[in-house]
């Protein structure tokens, strides 16, 4: 322990502040706050309960408001302390509010009524969780629904994309046939194309071959890109040819080559296509909203704008969903994080 | 079983021919090695034998049957690649079995093959592991075990020592000759290294520039070249060449040593530096300079300049005590001199 601590508090200027150790203790102190401030403040504040978030300046923790069942009133009441004329304080419940005074109860003597301005007294509060941002969204809004339909579409708009995709950088990285950097080429162009030009073309299709409120119509015209073949194919460059050659003489037809040698030797590139491929899907918003109108067929992130209405967001949903649906891409994160630098170095993109 | 037999192949890759016509026969059982320089052909030519590529034209025949169509798996070859080419993410078991798989071959058969490569190759202790975890010997063990336990008709090895450091290669060069003793199969070796292809050969192919230059025994081709550039190619150090004409039954070298030689016209006598030795007083001797002396202990070896410019080396036995700068004079066995014409043809030398 004494080692670690030794390591992490070590200066450059020994005993004395080098001007850089502060350098390096703010840039990186701010950097945490950067990265994970915002994060943190989300699952917080997703715990809130609506009236908190209404709040300023807000707080860093979620807080409850502490309430006690008095004697004669059906409901518990919530708790204050009172500031008195004299200054001393005292704790109260309050049974309503009439402008800008409070009727208040001494718990303990819940026969006199007390008339309280309402500068003079503070909520007495707790550290608790509003739960309730999860649960309801949860069990009575469909969002289980949603979750599952986003699992779906992400799961296998996924694995098609890897099927699909390596079949095309192996075709593209190990036969040589006519044409072939012309297809490269167009199949490169078409990162140019942004999905809001070729909104409505594809809107129509997908109308036309029925898919419209159909998981499948989100699923299946995004499952071709790009990015992924150009990765895959830069890996499978690096294969050595000789191992499909001796794969050959070794009896394999060519769909063997590509399912026992290719596939697993890419591994690395397609570990990292699959986590693009989970975050693209995951976040996607624009397209599944325009496919799904049907509620049951909404993902997530379709869902969550249900939330936002003309006049009122519902603020607390909306934060308690997001941390729900970050919780998917943060796991695929973790398990695969290790492919990624070695896999994005491999096919020199970002 | 292992007849393979090349009638006029000719390969061009885009417009140009690197393969100009070749024929060959190989026999059953035999080990012939391709040599020559890079880019002689000689690997494209193990290529199209193995039916990696195809030729532009011409027939490969193995076993009598006309194989030029058929799929390399299908020609009953085994090949052992340069690099290994071993699948990285297979155990030494998986590798081995791979391709019999492929074939539907019974389990028991399997495993009864690869236990007898694992026992030959002693690499039994192997197995389980991954070609990463293993010494480059001992890939090239598992690469040559992948290729027997298919039974082939004929091996087909490309510069498959290359990789190797000086030391295993001589180790696993005399492995590779008791291999082929033991499995009687046909070899077909590819190397650009006249050591291994001397040791190992029952027959030489050289090639150079998509040609075979000429095909032989090992010492056939050091004792009779067929061609100036055969003559330089076998034997270290290279052949000494002195170019000169031939008058009256006699050629004249630098210094003033005559050579039968017969005919008139441009000549090129060759002489092996091992043929070479220190001349005594008083007879007909090549003369030069020192220019370098690489003394081995039991052999010395002299670089010369001759007066006339032409370089010359020698392979004296034992420790003469030459130096820089000095003059040498040296005579030749006269039986052990090699005569090619101005198209570096050899000459039959008369006899007598």
């Amino acid at each position: 322990m004494s080692r670690v601590s030794q390591f992490i508090f070590r200066r450059r200027g020994g005993s004395g502040w080098h001007w850089t150790d502060i350098v390096t203790w703010v840039w990186l102190i701010g950097g945490t706050i950067l990265m994970f401030g915002p994060a943190l403040w989300l699952v917080s504040s997703s715990l809130k309960g609506p009236a908190q978030l209404a709040e300023f300046p807000p707080t860093l923790l979620p807080y409850t408001q502490i309430t006690m069942p008095v004697e004669g009133f059906d409901n518990p009441l919530p708790l204050y302390t009172v500031t008195n004329e004299d200054g001393t304080t005292e704790v109260l419940a309050e049974i309503r509010r009439v402008g800008t005074n409070a009727q208040m109860v001494d718990p303990d003597a819940p026969e006199d009524r007390i008339n309280v301005n309402i500068a003079n007294r503070e909520p007495l509060r707790e550290i608790g969780f509003a739960t309730d941002n999860y649960v309801q969204p949860l069990v009575t809004n469909d969002f289980l629904r949603f979750l599952w339909n986003s699992v779906f579409v992400t799961t296998m708009a996924t694995l098609i994309t890897l099927l699909t995709n390596s079949m095309a950088a192996f075709a593209l990285s190990k036969y040589d046939f006519r044409g072939r950097d012309a297809v490269m080429l167009i199949i490169v162009g078409t990162l140019m194309v942004p999905l809001s030009v070729i909104l409505v073309p594809l809107y129509s299709v997908v109308s036309a071959t029925g898919l419209l409120n159909s998981l499948w119509g989100v699923i299946l015209p995004t499952v071709a890109t790009p990015t992924g073949v150009f990765l895959l194919r830069q890996y499978m460059l690096t294969i050595p040819d000789e191992l499909l050659e001796a794969a050959r003489m070794d009896h394999a037809s060519e769909w063997q080559i590509y399912w026992r040698i290719v596939l697993p030797l890419a591994a690395p590139a397609l570990a990292v296509l699959a986590i693009f491929s989970v975050v693209w899907r995951w976040n996607d918003f624009l397209w599944p909203l325009i496919v799904l109108s049907q509620r049951e067929t909404y993902t997530l992130q379709v869902g969550l704008n249900t939330y936002a209405g003309e006049l009122n967001v519902q603020w607390h949903y909306i934060l308690a969903m997001t941390v729900v649906t970050m919780i998917p891409v943060v796991i695929v994160f973790i398990f695969l994080q290790r492919f990624i630098t070695t896999g994005i170095a491999g096919a020199g993109i970002k | 079983m292992g007849r393979i037999a090349l009638k006029d192949i000719r390969k061009s890759f885009g417009g140009v021919e690197v393969i100009h016509g070749i024929d060959l026969d190989v026999e059953e059982g035999e080990l012939v090695v391709f040599v020559g320089p890079s880019g002689c052909g000689k690997s494209t030519l193990l290529r199209l034998i193995a039916g990696l590529d195809r030729p532009t034209s011409g027939a490969i025949e193995i076993d009598g049957k006309d194989v030029t169509r058929v799929n390399a798996a299908d020609r009953g070859l085994a090949m052992v690649f340069q690099s290994y080419a071993l699948y990285p993410h297979m155990t030494v078991r998986q590798n081995l079995s791979f391709g019999l798989e492929n074939t539907r071959m019974a389990k028991t058969e399997i495993t009864a093959r690869i236990d007898d490569a694992g026992r030959m190759l002693e690499i039994g202790e192997l197995m389980e592991r991954r070609p990463t975890q293993l010494s480059g010997g001992q890939r090239q063990r598992v690469a040559i075990g992948r290729a027997i336990v298919r039974e082939p008709s004929a091996f087909l090895l490309d510069e498959p020592l290359s990789n190797l450091d000086a030391e295993l290669r001589v180790t696993m060069r005399a492995e590779l000759a008791q291999l082929h003793d033991r499995l009687k199969t046909t070899m077909i070796y590819v190397t650009h290294d006249q050591v291994e292809a001397m040791t190992l050969a029952d027959r030489i192919v050289v090639l150079r520039k998509g040609v075979i230059e000429q095909v032989d025994t090992p010492l056939g081709l050091y004792n009779t070249p067929a061609n100036l550039f055969v003559a330089g190619f076998i034997g270290a150090p290279n052949m000494n060449f002195f170019e000169t004409t031939a008058q009256g039954g006699h050629a004249e070298l630098p210094g003033g040593l005559t050579v039968k030689a017969p005919g008139d016209g441009k000549i090129t006598v060759g002489i092996r530096p091992q043929h070479l030795r220190l001349a005594d007083d008083g007879e007909e001797a090549l003369e030069g300079i020192v220019t370098l002396v690489e003394a081995l202990g039991a052999e010395t070896v002299v670089h010369a300049r001759a007066v006339d410019g032409t370089g010359m080396v020698t392979v004296l036995s034992g420790q003469p005590g030459l130096h820089i700068g000095e003059p040498v004079r040296v005579a030749l066995d006269h039986a052990q001199i090699h005569l090619f014409d101005a198209d570096g043809q050899r000459i039959i030398p008369a006899s007598g």
